[in-house]
């Protein structure tokens, strides 16, 4: 009976690191190697809170505090001490800082943590650990030995890990969580389309931290020791092969995973070993650790996606659901359900009819958003005076000593479709990326509606409605094409950590304009049957359509588009190319990268020349073709 | 004084050994793009063939050339099964490195399993024992920081003098450019994995002898120096690794006679972490 009751909360105890995890690695994409140690913080904290102090038993252990706390306090002050435990470490997941050197550094902690822990006696009592922490509610139930006082911490535990699986649920299912999917699927583009990327993975540091704590305390408190030995990096990676193997991105999938791996792998050795007591003793462990090597490998292999792939969030448009009686969501607000009858209003559909909803909304986010795309409604429109959007001012770029791009001016006008064409290594990707923010100017200014933005990082500028494409495709894979869309709508009410937390109910209205707004976007474009397949499925001409509608979904002032029509179907590219014309002649700026010539020919008017890192010419196509040095540049080039 | 000088000495020990492992540490990481955490349990493997071998009876130093050979032919295996396979498929490298853990427990449970959890010795003499200016030195560690500063020269000349070293940093700089100008990068690829491999198995080996007695997680805590080195001196960066092994070997020994030798690694990971946090290209790197 005892051993069913240790399996029982071992397994929960499991289960919620498995959904810790599960959360920072499966939807943020935050690989931390160093897990264990927020477990085992947690777990210390929880068991000084309980202890009395360290004189009580005749100062046989010594630690710090021994504040004797009643039941849920130690394990409520273990979440926190998990939490605040990833405060240091934030640093490492910033923007600059690749995913795999953050996961040495947290792994490389993770290991010293421990061996100091091993052997500074004051603080931790060294290796010995601590020992005789008090049960939860230990003075008020006489005795805590007995099967019913086990079976009630069992399933209390059982009930703390399926409060903890709902609870991440209920943020991985909000804007919130699709914003930190987004992120893990490519976090350049995320950062681009205006997500803090800092705040999203500090976010999910204290997150993990704060459930890696608590399931320390459930642990520390059931088997009343802690020791320092249990907690060896080599144990994160156990929780890592169940993540992986139930199945990333699926928090169902991680609880599988803690069921087969740490429980089912533990317990069927200990019973091999029981049965075969001539074996030597660290046979059968070290075949456990070869085989969670062996596994992981496999699974990244065969089924990388694990044993319960992560599901596929289906929406359904708004304009199909309201012939069916149903709009859950879209139909509580008004404005939207207009704008998702775009064959109607053959106007600006996406500026005007969707753009004030997310300014009617308050919240932190959404008043910076709509502060700024309020003062652009005014002059916006057809009739748009031709006033300079964007503007450099002697920029250059040096790599090493490559002059990329050597003082560089030019201004964009309003409401133009302005191409920049130029050989291979003229520097045309180089300049957008200084334009947009994704790489910093070495000299030089950048203007942007009169205010100088040359040290504003990218998601800021793309917060004020500069946003860029990419030349390589950049859709979030594992997003729907949807999705893809709805994780650029600035101002989601649900797109913040404690909107995520209030729920539906707080975020639900500006879901179903973002739903709405991204519909139209999608009619517009003709992608409307293909709203719910993964933006990594489709061709590399869907793609980059993708990419462009989800810029548009940022109601970006002005768009930076590298290459759009590269490599896609030429049927497919004059679609794009009209679409942009008639965005720019609802008020729309674009600037767009180019190689097709006879695009430039076609759509762009006026063309910008760059050759070996500087502009040659301006003008429209019939101009430059008359220009000697722009042919030459092309031959010599 | 003396105290201060005998630590130096085991510092410059615990720095040509590690010197070894980290420029092949980062050679590999370069060239490869693998960042290979199973380094330290293929090191592990390197010292358990050179204790077989000296089992039977043969000398310590032909065993490190067993275990060199041994090493490479694990490396390039390695490799060409596991991961050359995920790369073409163009899995991220957070894959890939937890591909290498999950091969890193394979390699050192897997000793583990055969070898059991005894710690051993290699059957040798230490030879005599010299005292330098205060430094005292045994034959066998003065022939180790030979060994390391002959390597040193070695890599060197390989990567400034030669057709292979110069492919190498080609590769290492741009794979796709290097193999468009008829550099044969899968070929260089694995050669890079075979000799990287080698220096694996004589660091294995040295660092056996070093610390006299071991067992197969003795390297558990080395890695953590290899990274601290590597990364100090930038990933990637052969020089940065020779500079960082130095600094990093010599601060954490001469730390430890002043401090409680435990927290010797602590050194180590400050500086780790320190970089990574404000300069994640380390000393040698471009700025970031």
């Amino acid at each position: 009976m005892y051993y069913l009751i240790t399996i029982v909360v071992y397994a929960s105890v499991d289960v919620m690191s498995c959904l810790g995890l599960s959360m920072q690695f499966g939807i943020g994409g935050v690989t931390n190697f160093g897990f264990i140690i927020f477990q085992a913080a947690g777990a210390y904290t929880a068991a000084i809170l309980a202890l009395p102090p360290d004189t009580a038993n005749g100062g046989f252990q010594s630690y710090l505090g021994g504040l004797h706390l009643p039941f849920p306090l130690p394990w409520i002050g273990a979440a926190v001490a998990g939490a605040a435990l990833a405060l240091p470490f934030t640093f490492l997941v910033g923007r600059r800082l690749r995913g795999d050197y953050a996961a040495v550094g947290l792994l490389v902690t993770a290991v010293l943590m421990n061996l100091l822990v091993m052997n500074y006696k004051p603080l931790f009592n060294g290796d010995a650990g601590l020992a005789i922490v008090p049960a939860p509610l230990q003075s008020q139930v006489m005795t805590t030995t007995t099967t019913a006082y086990q079976w009630g911490f069992a399933i209390a535990v059982v009930l703390l890990a399926g409060l903890v699986y709902w609870f991440l649920r209920h943020i991985t299912e909000s804007p919130y969580g699709r914003t930190l999917r987004a992120m893990r699927d490519n976090d350049q583009v995320a950062d681009s389309l205006g997500k803090d990327l800092r705040s999203l993975r500090t976010g999910m540091l204290l997150l993990g931290g704060a459930i890696a704590g608590l399931s320390g305390a459930a642990l520390v408190s059931f088997i009343s020791v802690w020791s320092p030995a249990a907690w060896t990096y080599a144990e994160t990676i156990v929780l890592f092969a169940a993540v992986i193997i139930g199945g990333r991105g699926n928090h169902l999938g991680a609880v599988l995973g803690a069921v087969i791996v740490p429980v089912g792998f533990e317990e069927s050795t200990r019973l091999i070993a029981n049965a075969n007591p001539s074996l030597p003793p660290n046979l059968l462990p070290s075949l456990q650790w070869v085989a969670i090597g062996l596994l992981v490998a496999l699974f990244l292999w065969f089924r990388p996606q694990g044993i319960l792939p992560e599901r596929k969030r289906e929406i359904t448009l708004p304009g199909s659901t309201a012939r069916a009686g149903l709009a859950p969501a879209a139909a509580t607000s008004v404005a939207p359900t207009g704008a998702t009858l775009p064959m109607t209003s053959a106007g600006p559909v996406p500026m005007t009819s969707a753009g004030p909803v997310p300014m009617t909304s308050e919240g932190p986010v959404s008043s910076a958003a709509s502060a700024i795309s309020t003062d652009p409604a005014v002059p916006m429109g057809p009739a748009a005076g031709h006033d300079v959007v964007l503007q450099a001012i002697d920029v250059s770029r040096d790599f090493g000593g490559v002059h990329a791009v050597s003082g560089v001016s030019l201004a964009v006008r309003r409401g133009t479709l302005t191409g920049l064409i130029g050989p291979n290594g003229a520097g045309k990707s180089t300049l957008l990326a200084l334009l947009a923010g994704t790489d910093n100017v070495s000299a030089g200014q950048i203007m942007y509606h009169g205010q100088d933005v040359t040290r504003v990082p990218a998601y800021r500028r793309a917060r004020m409605g500069l946003v860029r494409t990419f030349q390589l495709a950049s859709e979030f894979k594992r997003l729907t094409v949807l999705e893809n869309l709805l994780s650029a709508a600035p101002g989601n009410r649900g797109d913040t950590f404690h909107g995520a937390v209030a729920g539906r109910r707080y975020w639900g209205k500006d879901e179903a304009a973002a739903i709405a707004k991204a519909a139209a976007i999608l009619t517009r474009f003709g992608l409307e049957p293909l709203a719910n397949e993964y933006a990594g499925d489709l061709s590399g001409g869907q793609r980059r359509l993708v990419e462009i509608m989800r810029a548009l979904m940022t109601e970006p002032q002005m768009l930076l588009l590298d290459e759009p029509m590269a490599g896609v179907h030429p049927e497919l590219a004059r679609r794009i190319g009209r679409a942009l014309v008639e965005l720019c002649s609802e008020g729309m700026t674009i600037l767009m990268v180019e190689h097709e010539l006879a695009i430039m020919d076609e759509f762009c008017d006026p063309v910008i020349v760059m050759a070996d890192g500087t502009v040659l010419a301006e003008g429209t196509m019939t101009e430059l073709r008359d220009r000697t040095e722009v042919v030459e540049a092309y031959l010599v080039g | 004084m003396t105290i201060f000088l005998a630590s130096v000495g085991f510092g410059l020990i615990t720095a040509a050994v590690l010197a070894i492992a980290s420029v092949a540490f980062t050679l590999q990481f370069a060239v490869t793009n693998v960042l290979n955490l199973a380094f330290a349990a293929i090191m592990t493997f390197g010292m358990f063939v050179t204790y077989w071998v000296n089992q039977a009876g043969v000398s310590v130093w032909l065993g490190l050339i067993i275990a060199m050979a041994a090493c490479a032919a694990l490396s390039v295996v390695l490799n060409l099964v596991v991961y050359a396979p995920f790369q073409r498929r163009g899995s991220s490298p957070i894959t890939i490195v937890i591909v290498s853990l999950g091969m890193a427990l394979i390699i050192e449970f897997g000793i583990q399993a055969y070898v059991g959890g005894v710690n051993v010795s290699y059957t040798m003499g230490q030879g005599t024992t010299y005292k330098i200016g205060g430094l005292i030195l045994t034959t066998v560690q003065l022939v180790i920081i030979a060994i390391s500063v002959v390597m040193m020269v070695a890599v060197y000349a390989l990567l400034n003098y030669t057709k292979l070293g110069k492919s190498m940093r080609a590769t290492a700089a741009n794979r796709t450019l290097a193999r468009n100008c008829g550099i044969r990068t899968s070929r260089v690829i694995t050669t890079t994995w075979a000799m990287t491999g080698a220096l694996c198995g004589l660091a294995g080996t040295v660092f056996a002898i070093d610390i006299a007695s071991f067992g197969p997680t003795s390297t558990d805590l080395f890695v953590v120096l290899i990274l601290a080195a590597v990364f100090l001196g930038g990933p990637g960066h052969a020089y940065g690794a020779m500079l960082g092994a130095l600094l990093i070997g010599l601060s954490t020994d001469v730390s430890a006679a002043y401090i409680q030798p435990d927290y010797k690694y602590v050194i180590a990971f400050v500086a780790l972490l320190a970089m990574l946090a404000v300069r994640p290209s380390g000393l040698f790197g471009a700025r970031a």
